[in-house]
């Protein structure tokens, strides 16, 4: 599969008052044509700065790249000038925010948002805008869009507004689309609609996701490949099947755990303990060792290496050390893997 | 039968009444709380949930109705003692654990905040005492007293807010979407909080929120809103393995949930409020369906769950 962007050992820091905040600590992943790559962590992983970086949307006066590059279309983003840049976002890689109110300009009638990319990345006249803009508008479901071209923000919901951020995302016919939290303001039952419209624009127009969420149901939903981040790190990648069903690192297993399902039963919830890593001062070792039940003591000295489960899964954990000690995961969590072909606790039977 | 808390009757809150814009936030809903159950009330953004909780317990002025708690009407015209003894037995938690603490006071003066009121510390020494109690009851400690809710956590705000309202010892606890805010680690966190708090002081409580796994969980009883009223409510096993109103079955449908295979064989089904086809002469109301499962239908709508329920 051809790859359209190869994030390498990137590493990023924001220079603060307290002193250097290590926000990336060594990341590294590909994203392939045409897929949607979920990142998932908690708030402080890194899985926003992550992608931020790839826009260059970060304060240059205090977010510094330490070292590692950012492949796309043969160019190295970290190194691009702000002019350069400017030609790619919104052209080549556009983003879509949590929030469909803040992201959208109040005091400029839809329209006028809608042909924006379009007139500063493509020559084409106003005219033509329009109509292209009325297009995406239908493409994207928006009733009578003609009408609603000349109307403001805050004339539409939450989950139109939405849609109206995706298809000025989608102007330019983007190679990479970054949903940060797309629908996480959203209603269930409009987050449903709108991850619809996405799979659906996506199959269309044939471009590639990254999408960031904490949600995991969302993820099960739109994830080709999920890419788990902790502490400024991915810990664990791999195809949604290998991360929901044979998860190897403790905190994908704690992720998996500390949601309800809709039979988990009155037992307590498994709660990860204690909160995430300082990162202005990193743990030495695995960041998540000080959480985990799991952790060995090397864990505590040495931070672990990628090792690979198959050609497509890899998770940094000692735990897949070949001299590391034979562990049981959560019960949650062999009750997943009892699915999962290739997995220890596999009991037959297809997924 | 559970002996009742509170009793709902026919609540109504409108906003902008008798203008262009009234809205009918809630709209003649009824239900009853029992003693140390935990009621879930879900729906979409702007059902009226909040809405409901905060007319409870009297952050608005009901437009209609009555709310009864032990056999007392929470509304209507009050004294300031009167009114004391009801904010007492009744407290909140919000959704947003930055926006509900005031940043200005230390830790030590938000949770004695209705010590104070109430008059509950004899002196200074037992005001502290009772602060440091809370605090390691919401698994805090005592060194936390003394700093100001920015030096905290999403998740040690949410447990401030909870201790805050342990502080006056109520019987009945609105939690308002108490952990949307929060990352799914902590969430599992605060939700077992609850659960603890709930088994060791038998409380009550009216738990708001739209996240329907969760819900779930923490729920003995669940409540379905949509536009202002109360469509469905059940036992929570109840209302997911047998949903019957249309939109609970909508809503149902539209959670992901952290399954690759389930998410990719779900069918999203939508709702039509059209779908009732009802006429003036219906007489749309709560029917009890099943012991403790009501849903709001027609005479009509009715007989016809009552006739697939035999088959089944």
């Amino acid at each position: 599969m051809e790859k359209i962007l190869q994030v390498k050992d990137l590493e990023l820091s924001f220079n603060t008052q307290g002193g250097e905040v290590k926000a990336i600590r060594g990341v590294n992943f590909d994203l392939y044509k045409g897929e949607t790559l979920a990142i998932v962590g908690e708030s402080g992983s890194g899985k926003s700065v992550t992608t931020k970086s790839i826009m260059r949307l970060l304060p240059e006066s205090s977010a510094e790249f330490k070292s590692g590059e950012i492949l796309f279309g043969g160019r190295d983003l970290t190194k691009l000038s702000d002019k350069e840049m400017q030609k790619i976002r919104g052209k080549e890689i556009s983003m879509i925010f949590q929030d469909p109110m803040t992201s959208l300009n109040p005091t400029m009638p839809i329209g006028r948002q809608l042909t924006e990319p379009l007139l500063k990345h493509q020559k084409i006249s106003k005219t033509e805008a329009k109509k292209v803009a009325i297009d995406l508008l239908r493409l994207v479901g928006m009733p009578k869009p003609e009408l609603r071209m000349k109307q403001y923000p805050h004339q539409f919901s939450g989950g139109q507004r939405q849609r109206i951020v995706i298809a000025i995302s989608l102007a330019c016919n983007p190679k990479i689309l970054i949903a940060d939290e797309p629908t996480t303001a959203l209603d269930v039952t409009i987050q449903a609609q709108i991850l619809e419209l996405m799979k659906d624009l996506q199959k269309k127009i044939d471009t590639s996701i990254i999408f960031i969420t904490h949600d995991l149901g969302v993820v099960a939903n739109v994830a080709d490949r999920v890419a788990v981040m902790y502490g400024g790190k991915i810990v664990e990648i791999g195809t949604v099947d290998e991360i929901f069903y044979n998860p190897q690192h403790p905190y994908t297993w704690g992720l998996l755990s500390s949601m309800p399902s809709l039979d988990t039963e009155d037992a307590k919830l498994y709660a990860i303990p204690g909160t995430p890593p300082d990162l202005l001062d990193p743990p030495k070792g695995d960041a998540f060792a000080l959480r985990s039940e799991y952790a060995l003591k090397i864990d505590m000295e040495q931070n672990p290496p990628f090792f690979k489960v198959s050609d497509t899964h890899s998770a940094a954990t000692w735990l897949l050390h070949p001299d590391a000690p034979r562990v049981e995961p959560p019960l949650t969590v062999i009750e997943r893997m009892k699915k999962f072909p290739g997995s220890r606790y596999y009991e037959g039977g297809a997924l | 039968m559970a002996e009742k808390l509170l009793e709902i009757k026919n609540l109504k809150q409108y906003f902008n009444i008798g203008k262009a814009n009234e809205v009918r936030a809630v709209d003649d809903i009824s239900f009853d709380i029992y003693k140390g159950e935990t009621l879930g009330l879900v729906g979409e953004s702007g059902c009226g949930k909040s809405t409901t909780g905060r007319s409870i317990i009297r952050l608005y002025d009901a437009t209609d109705g009555d709310v009864f708690y032990e056999g007392e009407n929470v509304h209507g015209k009050k004294s300031k003692q009167e009114l004391k003894k009801f904010n007492r037995k009744m407290q909140m938690i919000f959704q947003d654990p930055y926006a509900s603490l005031n940043q200005r006071m230390k830790v030590m003066d938000i949770i004695a905040e209705g010590i104070d009121i109430h008059g509950l510390a004899k002196n200074q020494a037992e005001r502290k005492k009772m602060v440091y109690d809370l605090l390691e009851t919401v698994g805090l400690n005592k060194e936390h007293a003394n700093r100001y809710p920015h030096e905290f956590s999403g998740g040690q705000r949410q447990r401030l807010g909870i201790a805050r309202a342990l502080a006056v010892d109520p019987d009945f606890i609105i939690a308002d979407e108490p952990i949307s805010a929060l990352d799914v680690s902590i969430q599992a966190q605060v939700v077992n909080l609850l659960k603890e708090l709930q088994e060791e002081k038998g409380l009550t409580f009216l738990f708001i929120a739209h996240d329907l796994s969760m819900v779930k969980y923490i729920s003995d009883r669940i409540g379905v809103m949509y536009f202002g009223k109360l469509v469905e409510l059940a036992p929570a096993e109840e209302l997911y393995k047998n949903p019957l109103h249309p939109y609970t079955q909508s809503l149902l449908s539209a959670i992901p949930l952290p399954d690759p295979n389930y998410e990719r064989n779900r069918v999203r089904k939508s709702y039509d409020p059209a779908v009732h086809d009802y006429t003036k002469a219906d007489d749309v109301r709560m029917r009890e369906i099943s012991p403790g499962h009501f849903v709001q239908c027609s005479e009509r709508e009715f007989e016809s769950i009552k006739a697939a329920s035999v088959i089944n």
